[in-house]
């Protein structure tokens, strides 16, 4: 009947949800990753850059940069044509930017949380930099890291939502369609049902992480 | 022959001058016992020797190598040749904490393939053994108390054959009842010959244990001679003061 049908229509906009929240989640954890040895860096330059880059997308709404890749870019001069992106691809690149910002600063966190005796530690044992960080330092990193990132993942299942203001039809804009065609505000509480499934999941998921890696 | 050479070393952090004027020998299978007050210097002198800080003047020889020349240090190849004939155990352990016991002591050496893995695992079998800790090879390093943390770093250290072991304050961050276990451990070491520096509170271990005592006080070294010498007979006000304070 009636929810069966609401059910079956939700699933298939959780599938954009869900696309558009795997895609930032990979991309930005790595990215995330990149900048935060490009904000650590010891050249200043770089240092200062990322951290404008890092203020910029923490520092503004992530609706409006949405609005701004999706509208906005096309408008830049000389380049402006050659960032036409389409609807999904303009929504990931403005969540996969945002969130790369959130993850490097999560991710420095975890750098600065530890002690300089591990540095000390993996030197006079002849470690080599690099060593150092992949071996040493990077796991312990993650792990410090992981109660912040499967936050802000848990921010980022709902954050998804937004899309619909470029006319995206994910979860929350199916609902949307359903309420306007049966005038039954209740599809928004099956709405709100598959987004608490979906971070219910998250959780879980992360809390295993957690324990895998515990020391 | 001379392990350590240090001849006039001084360093600095800004406008704190914490070595002012630094010269002293080590010779093979002597173990050296570091007392003093707090800020002193002698964490800050031993971190020195293995280039853990940077000095500013002066020259530290390392078996016959310069590891610092007049203030000027080779390129880090070089430096971390000779880094590499030291091993050095801290006050806070410093062991890894995401790892096991086992790759703690074979982590580093894997790492420069100085032996096949298997071979690895029987030395580190042997050492944690030597150290009274064959039963927690597995254990994560949370597991373990102040002491045997201490006790795997000290096998950590051997894992790579130092010539020298640097101690810095190994025991200040335990119990006394902790603190014996890892005394005698260093006890062993200093029975099989092996060339330390240690950096101590502990003045009975050192009077018992050191072939020479390095007396430092404000960045200067006030006496280096025998345990008997130093903490019996001294007539140094300084060093007699200390003693009188801490005993």
């Amino acid at each position: 009947m009636e929810l069966k049908q609401w059910i079956s229509q939700m699933s298939i906009g959780s599938l954009l949800t869900l696309k558009l929240f795997f895609a930032t989640i990979f991309i930005s954890l790595i990215l995330g990753l990149a900048t935060t040895f490009l904000y650590t860096s010891k050249n200043k330059y770089i240092s200062k850059i990322t951290g404008f880059y890092i203020l910029i997308m923490r520092g503004t709404p992530l609706l409006l940069q949405i609005f701004f890749v999706f509208f906005g870019l096309p408008y830049l001069p000389f380049i402006g044509k050659y960032l036409v992106f389409d609807r999904f691809t303009a929504g990931a690149v403005a969540f996969i930017l945002n969130y790369t910002a959130y993850y490097a600063e999560i991710f420095r966190g975890g750098l600065l949380s530890i002690d300089n005796g591990q540095y000390e530690a993996a030197k006079v044992l002849g470690m080599t930099a690099l060593q150092t960080k992949f071996k040493i330092i990077l796991p312990q990193m993650f792990r410090v890291s992981l109660p912040a990132i499967s936050n802000e993942a848990i921010i980022l299942v709902k954050d998804t939502a937004l899309i619909t203001t470029i006319g995206l039809t994910d979860l929350l804009q199916v609902t949307k369609t359903i309420v306007n065609r049966t005038t039954n505000i209740s599809a928004f509480v099956v709405a709100a049902l598959f987004y608490l499934v979906m971070s219910y999941i998250l959780t879980i998921f992360f809390k295993f992480l957690e324990k895998r890696f515990a020391y | 022959m001379n392990m350590i050479e240090v001849k006039n070393l001084k360093k600095s952090f800004g406008d704190l001058e914490v070595l002012k004027d630094i010269s002293f020998d080590v010779k093979k299978g002597e173990v050296i016992a570091a007392l003093g007050p707090s800020g002193s210097g002698k964490s800050t002198l031993l971190r020195s020797l293995i280039e853990l800080e940077k000095i500013d003047g002066g020259s530290i020889i390392i078996e016959g190598n310069f590891l610092c020349k007049d203030g000027k240090y080779p390129p880090e190849k070089k430096i971390a040749a000779i880094r590499s004939k030291m091993g050095m155990v801290f006050q806070h352990f410093n062991l890894f904490p995401h790892m096991s016991v086992k790759d703690n002591l074979i982590c580093a050496p894997l790492m420069q393939k100085t032996a096949p893995k298997n071979e690895l695992i029987k030395k580190c079998q042997a050492l944690l053994d030597k150290v009274g800790l064959i039963d927690k090879i597995d254990a994560a390093p949370s597991s373990l108390s102040g002491g045997q943390k201490q006790r795997v770093a000290i096998a950590r250290a051997l894992m790579l054959n130092p010539d020298i072991l640097l101690f810095d304050e190994p025991t200040s961050a335990l119990d006394p009842e902790l603190t014996k276990e890892v005394l005698n451990v260093i006890k062993q070491l200093a029975e099989d010959k092996m060339t330390m520096i240690i950096v101590t509170h502990e003045i009975g271990f050192a009077y018992e244990a050191a072939d020479k005592i390095l007396f430092m006080t404000d960045g200067y070294i006030l006496d280096y001679d025998t345990p008997e010498k130093v903490l019996k007979n001294n007539s140094n006000e300084r060093i007699n003061q200390f003693l009188n304070n801490v005993i």
